[in-house]
């Protein structure tokens, strides 16, 4: 046996003392215990610290997208401006092509005029005729419309080319 | 970072060309020395009848915007005319109408007023060409053609 062991007893008694027990206790108890209202108040003011923190970044988003959205507006009008919807060069075609055409010059006098309009709109008016070479517009009836037509095509501002009479539609 | 520059990169790309093209339109836009007149056409067919009628406008003097066209006095003639809608913002106009009723004007009488856009100091001076007139059974007639500067 050495002599550092012949220091301790052989059975040591591990019992504590109940005053030992008592004074630890009391040393590692809480100090406080926490009302149930702090508690409370602590968990709601975490609540609405990251509510905020939430609805701070989905209104950061939804302006974002806003901006998106204003900026693709934006460049839709411009292009649809940009195309000037308003012109109808075909349509100008049309009208001066039938302006130098035979087939709206009723009465033969080399151009087309008011007086062709209104020669076609006192033929239709008296039923005299259903004859397919008043159709001027070719939509398969002999109407008012093929009037305006012959009428829009004396007033054409657009110079053309003589046409090819019936059917330059 | 990467949003904001694309923005920015966006809104250069379309603003750009619309400055582009306004710049164009800037030169076509009235000069500051602008009004507004009409001009009453009128047309006389003595004791004929007028039933049909078609006339050229153009300006030899002057710097003028077509900028509208209404009908005449006669109820006949009271719609607005047959024109190329391409007149309106130029200075020749092609003007038309008719009507086959029985009810038609005689002797002097408007037949449409052309609203105009004159911009300079120099008064305009108009040329006005009958092209036809015509009498209710759709035959030619003589017909002397005038036009006053309205207020």
């Amino acid at each position: 046996m050495t002599e550092k062991m012949s220091n301790f007893d052989e059975n040591p008694d591990l019992e504590v003392s109940s005053k030992l027990t008592e004074d630890l206790q009391t040393l590692f108890k809480p100090l406080l215990s926490v009302p149930p209202e702090v508690d409370r108040a602590v968990q709601d003011r975490v609540n609405r610290h990251f509510a905020r923190r939430r609805f701070t970044g989905a209104r950061r988003r939804f302006r974002w997208v806003a901006l998106w959205k204003v900026a693709a507006a934006a460049a839709v009008v411009i292009f649809a401006f940009s195309l000037n919807l308003t012109d109808t060069p075909k349509q100008d075609v049309r009208y001066s092509a039938l302006a130098k055409s035979e087939a709206a010059d009723f009465d033969r006098n080399g151009r087309v005029d008011i007086l062709d309009a209104f020669k076609l709109a006192r033929r239709i008016e008296l039923a005299s005729s259903n004859s397919a070479d008043l159709d001027i517009n070719g939509d398969g009836l002999v109407n008012h419309d093929d009037v305006d037509m012959v009428a829009l095509a004396a007033v054409s501002l657009t110079p053309a080319k003589r046409g090819p009479g019936k059917g330059v539609f | 970072m990467k949003t904001i520059t694309a923005i920015i990169l966006t809104s250069v790309f379309v603003i750009v060309p619309v400055l582009a093209s306004q710049s164009g339109r800037d030169e076509l836009s009235p000069e500051p020395n602008v009004h507004f007149a009409p001009l009453h056409i009128y047309l006389d067919s003595g004791d004929r009848s007028l039933a049909a009628f078609q006339f050229e406008l153009k300006a030899t003097a002057g710097q003028i915007e077509i900028v509208g066209v209404e009908g005449g006095d006669h109820k006949v003639f009271s719609e607005a005319p047959y024109y190329d809608p391409a007149a309106l913002a130029q200075d020749r106009i092609i003007i038309a109408a008719f009507n086959t009723g029985q009810d038609l004007p005689t002797g002097r009488t408007r037949i449409a007023t052309i609203h105009l856009q004159i911009a300079g100091p120099v008064e305009p001076h108009y040329e006005l060409n009958l092209t036809v007139a015509g009498d209710a059974d759709g035959e030619k007639i003589p017909a002397k053609l005038t036009c006053e500067k309205g207020e």
